[in-house]
């Protein structure tokens, strides 16, 4: 064989492994979900083909239009507070001005290290609402107890829980964006006279924009998908968390609890839509704020 | 003659594949006009199995699975395979409950990995039966085995056409653990009625905020089922192969919703989920005086509440009607057999063995403590004459043997049953956590639980 | 496919493959008062895990009846801690093992084929490159459960149910991987070594395992660490994947223990509840120890890399 053909044929070659997996552990169930949530298994009856009729009664489906709604308000209140809070650890890691930093870089970034099957359990403990921690303080102190697992509180406190395992991945991610800034554009700010804070604003955040899309990116998937954390919880608040308390919950509830697996399907396509706008519309209202 | 159309090839057909073909058709055939395929349920005539077949199963090399929850099957099923050595059993926890009846549904749907036998509690016999999953087991001898158990158990486990779906292991007749002295503190009796029931949840919470009559979980179906069962309630009727009658709102439901709610929204009991960390906690300091629980309850609460020894006593449940008192059950599980099985006669005769087996039965009650489904038990001196000290000397399990034979025998339960909790957990459960209208949450759980039944393609009569 | 949040990525800057010198610090002074405020968020983020700590240090009746955040009156970890490697036969070790294996022979086989895969894209032209590549990114915003069970049921009739292939095989798909590596692969491999390498007369395979490989490392670090936590950390895979306790990993597990104390019913146990605490606590710690002894690897790994517009 020909050198030249050699190398036409490597690119394909190379890619293959990895397509071939992706085919047949992502495409191929994918394309299955696809049908099964053209038909119905009902227990009298059996599989029908119901065509789009799944997708009707999903569109019009009160519980997931809830689910959707609250994912939707846990994205706008959690990912941009979590973001920040990222933000303002990696300025403070990169700004040389904290002392023990390699220590608090590491604490902060050890919650990624906890399963969340853990995360929850630990959590889930330190809300309780009569034994857990906070609440025999505040009993103690003579204050009212806030009831982290009830109605009002449990989308804060979920968004708790998930604050406390990511924003160290979001950090680190920031952070190895920050400490590749070239050394010359801090001399050069430092002789137009500079200070710390014109720094960070005028030199580092521009660098850090595409850093600050990336975590944005995964983190509007992330918690369009969130499950795991409420999944977790709803031993212990069955009441607050309902089987459909987010749309991947419901999906799953219906699946697993309902064997209503194809209705299954369905929803987690329309969801896969959702989370797909959403992406579109941060990825372009990123973009056309960057262009002058 | 049959056609071979499409199983002729160009060349000629070979003698060893007419002979094959014919035969599969011709027992396809058979099989059709016998009835057994699919939706049907059992054969019109469950055909006993030969003495001589199942001897002969018994003594072949046969390794069998099963899935059960129970901690420490090993001894049980070690005297099983003493007396079928060449019977192997591997023991499987594949969860408990729930996850594993999701776990089994998976597995049947896919086609594999499904065990022979299975523990299923008696509750969710029907989501089995409805996918024809369970294998009937009179044709194993099961039949003879109905004097063994007590009635209503055999009721629980028995099919519309009279199939025995599994064999009854152990029960959880329902009655009411109380700190005694708790009661004598606020001078409180015993209550043998609901109504002083509740005149008793309102003067002790009065006397003492911190403390509660009970707990009513608001996330305990099964509870709310026992309490229903005990009322008297059908709230599940199936009948022919698609018909079903739900009645989860009906006027005892109704009865129960405007008292049980009412209590709550009073704010006189507590509601929080039961067998959490803070429920746990609850126990062991003392923040509810009685707990209404099942036949299994005396033995767990002296595992989990040590520092309460001594304090509880047993009782049975206040009743609606005392001229005719009643209970219901909550837990309590069977061993049933996998109709995919490839070793129907083994699993059967295990299924049979491990629970009837008097020495086999006998352990379930001395090693894991279970409370017994056989006559024989609920009647041997010893296990009723034990009085634990956790219970001041009292004789707990003659209490809960005494409840047991009130246990009414036609409760029936739905053929999907998880939905039917999470809904309910949905309603009404959060009725009861939010303070809001139980009443009102039923008609919600009906209206679920029709639309769900509907969409599945029953034929749907309300109650 | 990874059901798991994706991994960290960030691509490599066009300049080098080594970590930018660090900048010369002109202040001496450090600012205690952001010290403080960070010590703060720092006890924040070890508040749970101080907590993990002291109650793996106390029995089950103790965890009721004692303060949340201060150790009981006998406190008993080595107990516990024999009690939960001891349960059930000492399956909890089996868990261990077998998360350690489905964790470390994933993210191994993710990092080869994200890096084959990535420079296969980067380096080469071929028809369809930008559709597959663009279909694969796509694929992360697909909802884990729409593919659970549909694998699940296709795992199935392949025989690959209750096996550590369920868990290994999805795990090896990562795409994020490949982006990563697509990008580092573009910026870290110079044409012109290829270009002299193929003049030299070497085939394509030699110089992908020669050449690219070794200039691949940091971001081949950063696949295969991410992965390995991803796997390590799975639930809602292995949850559906297995039915014998004896192949779960260390978090469904766990939740298998946790369930048993918090179900009902004949056979529950609230004595679960101090070895769910003491295994929680166990099992964390080799991530941390590994985080901790191979940071100077992914952290050069990650600030090696820029990024890119």
């Amino acid at each position: 064989m020909s050198a030249v053909r050699r190398r036409r044929m490597a690119g394909p070659l190379f890619v293959a492994p990895f397509l071939t997996l992706f085919l047949l552990l992502f495409l191929a169930p994918l394309g299955y979900a696809a049908y099964l949530s053209l038909f119905q298994n009902r227990l009298i009856g059996g599989n029908v083909f119901v065509g789009l009729d799944n997708y009707t009664q999903a569109l019009g489906d009160p519980q997931l239009l809830h689910g959707v709604g609250r994912v939707a308000l846990f994205f706008v209140i959690q990912v941009p507070l979590m973001l920040l809070l990222a933000l303002l650890f990696a300025l403070a890691l990169d700004s040389g001005l904290l002392r023990l930093a390699r220590l608090i870089r590491l604490g902060i970034f050890v919650p990624y290290a906890v399963p969340s099957v853990v995360a929850a359990l630990m959590w889930g403990y330190l809300y309780g609402p009569d034994f857990g921690p906070f609440a025999q303080l505040s009993h103690d102190l003579g204050l009212p107890a806030p009831d982290f697992l009830s109605d009002g509180w449990m989308l804060g406190s979920l968004a708790n829980i998930v604050t406390w395992e990511f924003v160290g991945y979001n950090m680190i991610i920031l952070y190895a964006a920050l400490r590749t800034i070239p050394q010359e554009l801090y001399e050069a700010a430092a002789m137009d006279g500079a200070g710390a804070w014109r720094i960070a604003w005028s030199v580092k955040l521009p660098a850090l924009k595409p850093a600050l899309l990336l975590t944005l990116l995964f983190s509007v998937i992330g918690s369009f998908q969130l499950f795991n954390e409420p999944n977790l919880l709803m031993k212990i608040a069955p009441d607050v968390i309902s089987s459909s308390y987010t749309a991947n919950l419901y999906a799953y509830s219906l699946a697993f609890t309902g064997q209503q697996v194809n209705y299954a399907a369905t929803v987690s396509f329309l969801l896969g839509l959702v989370i797909v706008f959403a992406s579109y519309a941060v990825l372009l209202t990123a973009n056309r704020r960057r262009t002058p | 003659m049959p056609n071979f159309a499409s199983a002729s090839t160009p060349s000629p057909m070979s003698r060893r594949l007419f002979l094959s073909t014919t035969g599969a058709l011709s027992l396809g055939a058979a099989l059709t006009a016998c009835g057994g395929g699919d939706s049907g349920g059992s054969s019109a005539a469950a055909k006993p199995v030969a003495q001589a077949d199942i001897d002969k199963a018994m003594k072949t090399p046969t390794e069998l699975t099963f899935w059960t929850w129970v901690p420490n099957i090993a001894k049980e099923v070690a005297l099983f395979e003493k007396k079928y050595p060449a019977v192997k059993i591997k023991v499987v926890n594949a969860g408990q409950g729930t996850p594993q009846y999701t776990k089994l549904r998976t597995a049947l749907k896919a086609g594999s990995g499904a065990p022979d036998m299975v523990q299923i509690e008696y509750q969710a016999i029907p989501t089995f039966t409805i996918t024809n999953s369970l294998l009937d087991l009179r044709p194993y001898g099961a039949s003879a085995l109905k004097s063994t158990f007590v009635d209503w158990t055999w009721g629980q486990v028995s099919g519309t056409d009279g199939e025995i779906w599994a064999i009854p292991q152990d029960t959880g007749p329902m009655g009411m653990l109380y700190r005694k002295d708790i009661f004598d503190k606020h001078g409180i009796e015993v209550p043998t009625t609901w109504d002083e029931f509740a005149a008793a949840a309102r003067k002790l919470h009065k006397a003492d905020p911190d403390v509660y009559l009970t707990n009513l979980a608001a996330n305990q179906v099964a509870a709310w089922h026992g309490l229903l069962w005990q009322a008297g309630a059908k709230p599940y009727a199936t009948s022919g192969k698609s018909d079903i009658t739900i009645s989860v709102d009906d006027a005892v439901s109704r009865k129960l919703g405007a008292y049980w709610g009412g209590l709550a929204k009073e704010g006189v009991i507590g509601v929080e989920p039961d067998f959490t960390d803070s429920w746990y906690a609850a126990l062991n300091k003392g923040k509810y005086a009685t707990w209404i629980t099942a036949a299994w309850g005396p033995v767990f609460l002296s595992g989990s509440a040590k520092a309460t020894a001594g304090k509880w006593r047993a009782a049975p449940l206040p009743q609606w009607d005392t001229a005719k008192p009643s209970s219901g059950n909550w837990g309590g599980s069977t061993t049933a057999v996998i109709r995919s099985t490839k070793n129907p006669i083994a699993a059967a005769v295990f299924a049979q063995f491990l629970n009837s087996d008097p020495a086999s039965a006998k352990m379930f009650a001395t090693e894991q403590f279970f409370f017994p489904a056989t006559k024989a038990l609920l009647t041997d001196a010893e296990f009723v004459g034990d009085a634990p000290s956790f219970y001041g000397g009292q004789k707990v399990n003659q209490v809960f043997a005494d409840v047991s034979s009130t246990v009414n025998s036609s409760f029936q339960w739905p053929p999907f049953l998880d939905q039917a909790a999470t809904d309910w957990t949905e309603t009404v459960g959060k009725s009861l956590a939010d303070h809001t209208d139980t009443v009102r949450a039923l008609g919600s759980w009906q209206s679920r639980l029709t639309t769900y039944a509907k969409n599945q393609g029953f034929t749907v009569k309300g109650g | 496919m990874t059901t798991t949040t994706p991994p960290a990525t960030t691509a490599p800057k066009a300049t080098a493959a080594e970590p930018t010198p660090r900048r010369t610090r002109h202040r001496s002074r450090r600012s205690t008062p952001l010290t403080i405020a960070m010590l703060a968020a720092l006890g924040y983020f070890l508040l749970p895990l101080c907590w993990l700590l002291i109650a793996s240090t106390k029995s089950t009746q103790d965890l009721f009846n004692s303060f949340g955040l201060w150790f009981s009156h006998a406190p008993q970890l080595l107990t516990n801690v024999k009690e939960t490697f001891t349960q059930d036969d000492g399956v909890f070790v089996h868990w261990l093992l077998n998360t350690a294996l489905y964790a470390v022979v994933s993210a191994l086989g993710a990092a080869l084929l994200a890096a084959a895969g990535g420079y296969g894209f980067a380096k080469f032209r071929f028809r369809g490159d930008r559709l597959a590549f663009n279909l694969v990114l796509g694929a992360v915003m697909v909802p884990t459960t729409a593919l659970a069970i549909p694998t699940y049921l296709l795992f199935a009739k392949a025989g690959l149910v209750n096996t550590p292939w369920a868990i290994i095989l999805p795990s090896l798909v990562n795409p994020f991987g490949l982006y990563l590596m697509r990008i580092y692969a573009a910026d870290a491999v110079p044409d012109s070594l290829l270009e002299a390498a193929r003049i030299d007369g070497a085939g394509e395979a030699r110089i992908f395992f020669r050449i690219a490989l070794r200039l691949l490392g940091p971001g081949l670090v950063t696949v295969l660490l991410f992965t390995l936590v991803a796997t390590w950390n799975n639930y809602f895979l292995p949850l559906i994947m297995l039915n014998d306790p004896n192949l779960y990993p260390i978090t469904v597990g766990l939740a298998s223990w946790a369930a048993q104390a918090q179900n009902g019913g004949a056979g529950a146990s609230s004595d679960m509840l101090a070895l769910v605490v003491t295994g929680s606590l166990l099992s964390i710690v080799p991530l941390v120890v590994a985080f901790l002894m191979l940071q100077r690897y992914w952290q050069s790994g990650l600030a090696a890399g820029g990024v890119k517009q």
